[in-house]
Parts: structure tokens; sequence; C-alpha cells
């Protein structure tokens, strides 16, 4: 044990004896590390961020789409050609599930809002059941939400995101305020709480208003039509959907032999659905980040091969006063290790650094992970292992007469 | 038994199509406490010879005994522990470590086996100062002069108390003086006990030793016990 640290500390002294050249060679694996560690960060970021977004979905909430996630062209004409959802289907899942506990229809479109000589071009504006408040995880900040009773009324009423408080009604109180969907006038009853942002995408700019309302001023929409199901506990979760595709089969008059002519959605499956897109994206940023990592282990070894070249006599004494192959062997393996991992070391500093400005770049929070940081020493380890292990091993095999010889 | 016996030993280098005999059937018997010089002109064959004594290299042929062990069929990594635990080495060019404090090189030896830091640091200490060298410890090679260097480069051959000592044209790059010096301090060491074998080609280093083995295209030509009268005809001054 002791001997190694003696060797390490040759490594040591040699690198710094060729301080200059030391850095130069760092700077391969820096670079490399730092792009593996600034796009695993960002995408970790992202998934993080996209993750939280899912979950204000609930884990016992899922939805009811015609669309489903759509992967590709093929996919995308095939949902179209389907039926689209119909409101009655809300009915029929309230009383023929008995796991699911709130049901609600929600269609959405973007539109344009307006207060006196403000206005949001295009808004999005959703028409839901007021069930909805307790399906979907977001809640009432002031005043509340539209009831039962509004919504068989066809009332005009709404509900906003604080996006619309602050871009619309930034000196008044919005509550009891109309605000204009479309051209029609409508009141304001309730706000919600302020969400925050994703993606760039502020949430609390929208408008909520009863779905029976929104049929009966804008009309039923063909596609857009969710149902979103709430089922009594996580336990009964599988049945609740279980009991609302055999319900919606029927009604949709699957037949047996055919799959599901409509998509059910919880936050697993779009998360599932969302790493599989991303996965070769993924695989793809990291493929590409990897080369400069390559090339930083071919500097290494390059250099390690001059200085093995350079330094023959000196191994050649080593040898003759009694260094073995191994002890030689470790020492420049050791140089090797101590530049990657140096590299590596700056590289993950930089690329956390990196990886927190992208995303900032793009609101979002992001944590330096720890995987990154293990994945990132890991990497450089391997490359000055790699790369390093055939200049050590060429210099360990030295002949000491002709290592001694050499001029 | 012997420290050093050589049986038949032959060296051939394969340059291409034709073979080069750097050895032809070499037989010597060294004792322990012997002091040796291997004399030749260049091309004679006596680095080569230096070189499988030093156990740097192995024969082709023949066999060769150390302190009764076989060591011509060794591998690099024995032969690398018998170096260090038996056989110091002094060349022509010091062959130092030009980035290391005189005492750093000294303890090379000993780091390579193992031994633990403050022992290793007593034991380059004392042994520089039978080179008379403890207000150098610290200085480079650079900062040395050729005769210093010299004597690091003794004390890191005498560090692990071998059971030889080989210096290969120890005075080759010392002026005359410095040169005298080196070799009256080999004498001193002689004197205490040690073995020593001195590659040369200059009749008046060889003269020093107390047997000469004469060496021509790769054949040990002649084995001469050196007189008085010998050193006197050579110029060769102890005190």
């Amino acid at each position: 044990m002791m001997i190694f640290w003696e060797i390490f500390r040759m490594a040591i002294h040699a690198l710094g004896v060729n301080r200059l050249r030391s850095v130069l060679t760092l700077l391969g694996v820096i670079i490399g590390v730092t792009s593996v560690i600034t796009i695993i960060s960002a995408l970790e970021g992202l998934t993080q961020s996209i993750r939280t977004e899912i979950d204000r979905l609930g884990p016992t909430t899922f939805i009811v789409s015609k669309w489903g996630i759509i992967t590709s062209e093929e996919g995308f004409w095939e949902a179209l050609k389907r039926k689209p959802m119909k409101f009655e289907y809300v009915k029929a899942i309230e009383e023929g599930c008995d796991d699911c506990e709130l049901v609600s229809a929600r269609v959405r479109d973007e539109m344009e809002v307006k207060y006196r000589n403000k206005k949001i071009s295009r808004c999005f504006v959703a028409g839901a059941t007021s069930e909805i408040i307790d399906i979907v995880d977001f809640e009432v900040g002031q005043g509340r939400f539209h009831s039962h009773e509004e919504d068989l009324t066809r009332r005009r009423v709404a509900f906003i995101g604080t996006g619309i408080q602050d871009e619309l009604y930034p000196f008044v109180d919005p509550i009891g305020k109309t605000i204009k969907i479309a051209g029609m006038k409508y009141e304001i009853t309730g706000i919600a709480k302020k969400r925050g942002s994703s993606f760039g995408n502020n949430m609390d700019n929208f408008v909520m208003i009863p779905f029976s309302t929104y049929v009966k001023d804008f009309g039923t929409p063909q596609n857009s039509l969710d149902i979103l199901v709430k089922a009594r506990t996580l336990e009964v979760m599988d049945q609740a959907m279980d009991q609302t595709r055999v319900i919606l089969r029927a009604y949709r008059h699957v037949p047996y032999d055919k799959e599901d002519d409509f998509a059910i959605l919880t936050a697993d499956s779009i998360m599932a659905a969302l790493n599989d897109i991303t996965k070769y994206l993924r695989l793809g940023l990291v493929g590409v980040s990897s080369i400069s990592l390559i090339v930083g282990g071919i500097i290494i070894m390059n250099i390690m091969m001059v200085s093995v070249t350079e330094r023959t006599r000196e191994i050649g004494i080593r040898k003759s006063i009694g260094a073995r192959q191994k002890d030689i062997l470790w020492q420049f393996l050791f140089e090797s290790l101590v530049l990657s991992l140096g590299g590596g070391l700056i590289g993950i500093a930089a690329g956390v650094i990196l990886g927190k400005v992208l995303i900032g770049l793009i609101n979002m929070n992001m944590s330096p992970s720890l995987y990154a940081i293990v994945l990132g020493l890991i990497i450089s380890s391997g490359v000055g292992l790699f790369f390093g292990i055939y200049p050590a091993m060429k210099a360990a095999r030295l002949q000491p007469v002709k290592a001694l010889s050499f001029e | 038994m012997p420290l050093i016996e050589t049986k038949n030993i032959w060296k051939t280098y394969d340059m291409g199509s034709i073979q080069v005999h750097a050895l032809r059937g070499v037989t010597i018997s060294i004792e322990k406490g012997d002091y040796v010089a291997i004399m030749g002109p260049s091309g004679s064959g006596k680095s080569t010879l230096m070189n499988l004594i030093g156990c740097l290299d192995t024969p082709s042929q023949g066999e060769y005994f150390f302190a009764g062990k076989k060591v011509s069929r060794m591998e690099d990594d024995e032969l690398a522990v018998i170096r260090n635990k038996e056989i110091g080495f002094v060349f022509q060019t010091f062959n130092l470590m030009p980035r290391s404090t005189a005492l750093h090189n000294v303890e090379l030896p000993l780091i390579y086996n193992g031994t633990p830091r403050i022992e290793r640091e007593a034991k380059a200490k004392k042994a520089l100062e039978v080179v008379d060298l403890t207000d150098r410890m610290t200085h480079r090679p650079n900062e040395l002069s050729g005769g210093q260097r010299q004597r690091v480069a003794i004390a890191r051959a005498l560090v692990n108390e071998p059971s030889l000592i080989l210096a290969d044209e120890p005075t080759g790059n010392l002026d005359s003086k410095t040169g005298l010096e080196i070799m009256q301090l080999f004498s001193d060491l002689h004197g205490n006990g040690n073995t020593i074998i001195i590659v040369t080609h200059e009749a008046d280093i060889a003269s020093y030793a107390d047997r000469i083995l004469h060496i021509r295209d790769g054949r040990i030509e002649k084995d001469q016990r050196v007189t008085q009268e010998d050193r006197i005809a050579n110029g060769t001054t102890l005190q």
C-alpha cells in the first residue's frame, strides 16, 4: 500500500514538472466531461420538471381521450379517424364505474380574452364541469370555482389564473368584473393559486368556464373533449380504469376483437411515453458529446506516449535500481488517471454550472444530480485507464538495457 | 560459494540476417569481497558482460549463478528484485533523477522495496554520510559538481547494502583529480568489505582493483592478479 502511495507521489511530481503540458492535456477531458455533464444535467432537470408537471394530475387521476400520446404520423391519422368523445360518457362512467369517485369533462381552445382596452389574443380557455377542481391539482386562491348549478344553467362565469389577473387587471380586483371571451361577456368568480411556469409556459394564463356554457357559446368541439376521472383510492386505480374501459368500449361499439379507439392516460403512462420519445434524443446528445471525451482520451494517450519516449532513460534508471514492471505501470497509469480525473472534476463543476444556466434559460429549477457527478467521475477515470493503459504497459515492458542506453 | 559464477555464457544479437556474438562463452567466478576490474577496448563485449552480471539482461546461452541462485533464466520482475536488493549500480553518466534532490535520489531504491519512510530517510542520510555529502542532501543534480553527482550515485548504490557494487566507467565523465577521489572512495568501500566490479577501458583505473579480467572479442583473454608493481607502473596512487 505504501509503495502505491509513493508511486502516486512520483506521478504527481512528474505532472508538476510539465505543468503547462499537463494543463493542456486536461483540456480535452474537461471539454468532454463538461459537455456530457451539461447535457445530462439539463435533461435530468427537464425530466424532473416534466415529472412535477405531470404529477399535478395526481396518482389516482386518469384522462380518457380520443388522442392518447401520438408518436407517429400514422398514429395521428389513425386517431383523427376515431369517433369523438361524447359528454354522455361522463354520466355513463359516473353510473357504471363503482371505483370512480369523480368524473369531469373538459374541452379547450385558444381564444382572445379582453378586459376594457387590454387583451390577450391567444389565451387558453377551457370549459369543464365543476368536479374538475377536485380532480386536477389546482386550488382556489380567491373567490370560488363555478358550481354544478351554474354549469347546468349555463351561466357565463369564469375562473382565471393569476397570469390573466396580472395582465388584464393590474390595478383592480378582478372578482365581480367581467372578462370578454371571444366577444362574450363573463363574470369572474374566482382566481386560482399561482402555479408557476414550466418550459417557459406560464401555467397561470388560463380561463375556465362551465362546460355547458362553453358548448352553448362556442359549440361542441369535435376533437378536444377529454374526460378526467379520479379513482376512489390508489389501490382501486386499475379497477377504475378497467371499468371505464369496458363502459367506453360498449358506448363506442368497439368489436371485441378490435383495440380501444381511445386512450387512457395516467401520470405514469404519460411519463413513460415521454421517456420513450426522448430516449433517442438523450442517447444522441450524450453520444455526440462523448466524442469530445474520446478525443480527450486520445490526447492523454498521445501525451503519455510522448512522455514514455522522453522518459525512456528515467524508466531505465528506475528499472536498474529495482523497479518492477508493475511499479512502472502504476506510475504512468497514475499519471494518466490524475490527468483525466483532474479534468473530470473540473468538467463536472463546469458542467453542473452550465447545466444550471441552460435550465435557468428555460425557467426551470434544477439541483445538480449526484448521478451526473458520479457518472462524470466514472467516465473520466475510465477514459484515463482506457487510454493510459497502453502507454503505461509500453513503459513497463521496456528492456532495462535498451532503456538505459536510449539517447 | 562464489558470489558470481558464470558458466560458458553467450550473448548473441540478431541483426536481421546476421548474428552478432557479443559474448562467446565467458566463464568467470568472483568471490565475495573481491575488487575486480573488467577491462577491454570498446566493442570487446565488456558492457554486455556488465549488463549480464548486473542482471539487467539474460544470456542467450550458458548459466549464471548469483550468490548460488540461478538467475540466467529468471523473469523480468525476479531480476528487478535481485537488482534492488543485491546490486548497486554506478554509471558513467551518473543516471540520477534530474528533478529530485540528492536525498530523494538515494531513497529511490528503498521506495521500490517498500521501506517505511522514517527508516528510508535514515538509511539514505547514512549513505550520503559515507560519501561525505551530508551538506548537499537537498540539492538537485544540476546544483552539484560531477564528482558530487557521482558520489550521490554511489550513495544510491550503497543504500540497500548490496552484495555487489557494479560500476561502469565511473570516472569516464570526470576530470582526473575528481576521478581519483572517486577511485579512492571505491577503495575505501572495498576496505569495508564490499564486493566491487568496475568496467573500464583504462588500464590505470583497472589497476586499482585486485584482479583484472581482460576481455576481447567476447572472450576472457587474461585473468590477472594486480601486484603493487603493476600499480606503480600505471602510476596508481592510493592513500
